[in-house]
């Protein structure tokens, strides 16, 4: 079975200090390896502003992750273990290998039509480079 | 808006001889342009010619009715195509932002111009993105 890969987003309370976000990171860590998933990326965009109030806080910390994983499982045990963890207000899992992959489809067809016939002039931005290049 | 309504009009009733009792009648202001939706019933409004037309839908100048006229001739190119765009990043909150109002509502495509397949994936992101706090659900004017 492939590889899915999976975003996940959470936010803390803006005034959780660091250790306690490294602790959550690594318990994350953790169950993800027990459940033969892989992060594959952390990363911290520090203290946001809020669209709206979530728990009453107009700020957040935002965390980031990357995960490949065989199996959904993986996901159901992240999921819990924030939804026990105090400082997190919020989680999003996203699924992406799907996304990816109809993506990639696209760039290839498009660049093996683009290859196929015979290259006409490029989109309007191109050649206004090359008009302005010319000039 | 109800001036171009208006040229034509005067025009109307003297060949809406056989119908002058409703030709006559004083205009609202806001008279249908296109395919006699609502109309009196009449050939009137069908018969002004200039950005109503009959029946044009959307990305004609000043969307389908006459009604509502906020903006009034987007562009009518796909800026994901134009770009190349294969992947609409939820996280990327400065690439959906002109595609959202002020009070946190998707922008209809006839507005923006989008094309249908990068609307529907706009929308999923932008839906994505507000789960997550990063664009509004409702902002309060």
């Amino acid at each position: 079975m492939e590889a899915r890969q999976y975003d996940l987003i959470f936010i803390c309370r803006p005034d959780t200090p660091e250790a306690e976000v490294d602790k959550i990171i690594a318990t994350l860590e953790h169950s993800a390896a027990e459940k033969a998933g892989k992060i594959e990326k952390t990363e911290k965009w520090g203290t946001r502003r809020l669209a709206y109030r979530v728990d009453k806080n107009r700020e957040g910390q935002y965390i980031y992750m990357l995960l490949s994983g065989t199996h959904g499982d993986m996901i159901h045990e992240l999921e819990r273990r924030l939804k026990v963890a105090d400082p997190v207000i919020k989680y999003q899992t996203v699924r992406l290998d799907e996304e990816h992959k109809r993506q990639k489809k696209l760039t290839i067809r498009r660049e093996r039509r683009a290859a196929r016939r015979p290259r006409k002039a490029a989109p309007a931005p191109g050649e206004a480079g090359e008009a302005a290049a010319a000039s | 808006m109800s001036e171009e309504t208006q040229k034509p009009a005067p025009a109307a009733p003297a060949a809406d001889a056989p119908r002058s009792e409703e030709a006559p009648r004083p205009e609202t202001p806001r008279r249908e342009g296109g395919g006699g939706f609502g109309g009196p019933g009449s050939h009137g409004p069908r018969r002004e010619g200039g950005p109503g037309g009959p029946r044009r839908e959307g990305g004609g100048p000043g969307g389908p009715r006459r009604g509502k006229r906020q903006f009034f001739r987007k562009k009518k190119v796909c800026k994901f195509c134009v770009e190349r765009i294969d992947y609409i990043d939820y996280k990327k909150v400065e690439m959906l932002q002109p595609f959202v109002q002020d009070r946190g509502k998707i922008l209809p495509r006839r507005m923006t111009g989008t094309c249908s397949r990068h609307q529907r994936w706009l929308t999923s992101a932008i839906k994505r993105a507000r789960n997550i706090a990063m664009l509004a659900f409702a902002t309060e004017l």
